[in-house]
């Protein structure tokens, strides 16, 4: 069933929710061998998986594919549910970002002042921003423009739809501190969204 | 934005409440202020369905899971033997290297005793191998006595010309083996006392069952507490010190 809706249509992917209560289900299934079960929870994570990758590293794609690389290794020792599924792959993430932030930074044929370029958030410009409809996209680009840790708490709570307790194991904080930042960069977001004009 | 609580503004903790609805992605009431509003819309088209090149590294994933689900195109339950019989090639391996080793440690201690017995080692193992396994003494070596000396052990020596000519004026051949002559008992040689001030009664070189039916000698007035061995092995009796002019040789003419 699942096959058949990530088959069908040729000229948009369907990107309805597809795990809801059968989470645990289609996890077992996966770690049995199930191909289709593992399509269904890449699906499920990828696009938060990848927006949150985009906030926090420039080589977003090729991070994404080597977490799942990994994931799929893992993924026969796995135990939790949704929440603990979500913790564990966003982890897996944000380690092969730093890894590849640390690897970028080693690569010689890379100028400087390139690399600074594409760590530093990309700040769009206002004018463009007000033109533009609320979108994934958008948000996303001002989000960008958020201090670090603002836009990767927001990502992972928000996006992901981790707890306060994993995005703290995750970022290395306090809950306290993670609720605390979180508060603080919405309103900041809500701030760059009005000056920008993005919000109608 | 009129009203709106930013850090450092008065009031900005009596959002907290909108904010985690926010972030829990929660309908806000009604009365909420337009901003809240507005916010929560933007962070619902952030985590909204998945655009088209989100999953186009979908295909790339899903064959490295059949691959790792199934690499030979096999089932899963197939592979499990194959994990288990891991164990028992690494410990064929380890064995095979013990073999190896101890093999090596066979042969270099056959090969280091056939070049003692050889005496082709130089002086300090030789001396050691002739104090280990009763290998013929390295050449001018000042002790002349075996090893085995103090177990009681009869040690066979070849003689040596290079020897013979060290051991002095009264060393000879007949002297230093008086059963030498064909059908001749071979003289018995008693382990000698280790005792400090012993003094034998009789020379530490008897004939043992067989004996010189002359009497022995009568001791000089200053004997010589030990016999001495000669080079090739052999008590002579001979004391090798200056004060050496009387001998308890029972062999010595």
């Amino acid at each position: 069933m699942v096959g058949d809706r990530l088959r069908r249509g040729t000229g948009r992917a369907d990107t309805r929710p597809v795990i809801g209560a059968a989470f645990s289900v289609t996890l077992a299934s996966a770690q049995g061998g199930d191909e289709t079960a593992f399509a269904c929870l890449f699906r499920d994570v990828q696009p938060a998986l990848l927006r949150y990758l985009h906030v926090i590293t420039p080589e977003a794609d090729d991070v994404a594919g080597d977490t799942w690389l990994q994931v799929v290794k893992g993924l026969p020792g796995f135990r939790g549910g949704e929440e603990a599924f979500r913790a564990w792959l966003f982890t897996i993430a944000r380690h092969r970002a730093v890894d590849a932030g640390r690897s970028r930074s080693r690569r010689p044929d890379l100028p400087l002042a390139v690399t600074e370029a594409m760590e530093q958030p990309m700040a769009p410009d206002a004018a463009d921003l007000a033109l533009e409809a609320i979108s994934t996209r958008s948000v996303l680009a001002l989000i960008k423009t958020l201090p670090r840790d603002h836009a990767e708490i927001i990502m992972l709570r928000v996006v992901a739809g981790l707890e306060a307790a994993d995005v703290a194991r995750i970022v290395g904080k306090t809950p306290g501190a993670v609720r605390v930042t979180a508060h603080r960069a919405l309103r900041r977001l809500s701030d760059l969204a009005e000056r920008a004009g993005v919000t109608h | 934005m009129p009203g709106f609580p930013i850090p450092g503004r008065p009031g900005g903790e009596h959002d907290e409440p909108l904010l985690d609805m926010i972030i829990a992605r929660r309908a806000l009431p009604p009365d909420a202020p337009q901003e809240m509003h507005d916010l929560a819309r933007m962070l619902a088209a952030l985590a909204g369905p998945a655009e088209l090149g989100e999953l186009a590294g979908g295909a790339a994933v899903r064959a490295a899971f059949s691959q790792a689900a199934c690499p030979v195109g096999i089932s899963s339950a197939a592979r499990r033997p194959v994990r288990r019989r891991r164990p028992r090639h690494r410990g064929r391996d380890r064995s095979r290297a013990r073999l190896a080793v101890a093999m090596v440690a066979v042969v270099a201690g056959l090969g280091s005793v056939l070049a003692a017995y050889s005496d082709v080692l130089p002086s300090p193992i030789q001396r050691l191998a002739h104090a280990a396994v009763a290998a013929p003494a390295p050449p001018g070596s000042g002790s002349d006595r075996p090893a085995a000396l103090g177990t009681g052990r009869q040690v066979p020596h070849k003689p040596r010309p290079s020897s013979q000519s060290a051991s002095g004026p009264h060393h000879s051949a007949s002297a230093a083996q008086p059963s030498a002559q064909p059908g001749s008992p071979t003289p018995h040689y008693s382990p000698l006392s280790s005792s400090p001030g012993h003094r034998p009664t009789e020379p530490a070189c008897s004939p043992g069952p067989w004996r010189s039916p002359s009497p022995p000698p009568k001791a000089s007035a200053h004997p010589s507490p030990l016999p001495s061995w000669s080079q090739a092995g052999q008590c002579t009796g001979i004391p090798t010190g200056p004060a050496a002019a009387p001998t308890l040789n029972p062999y010595v003419p």
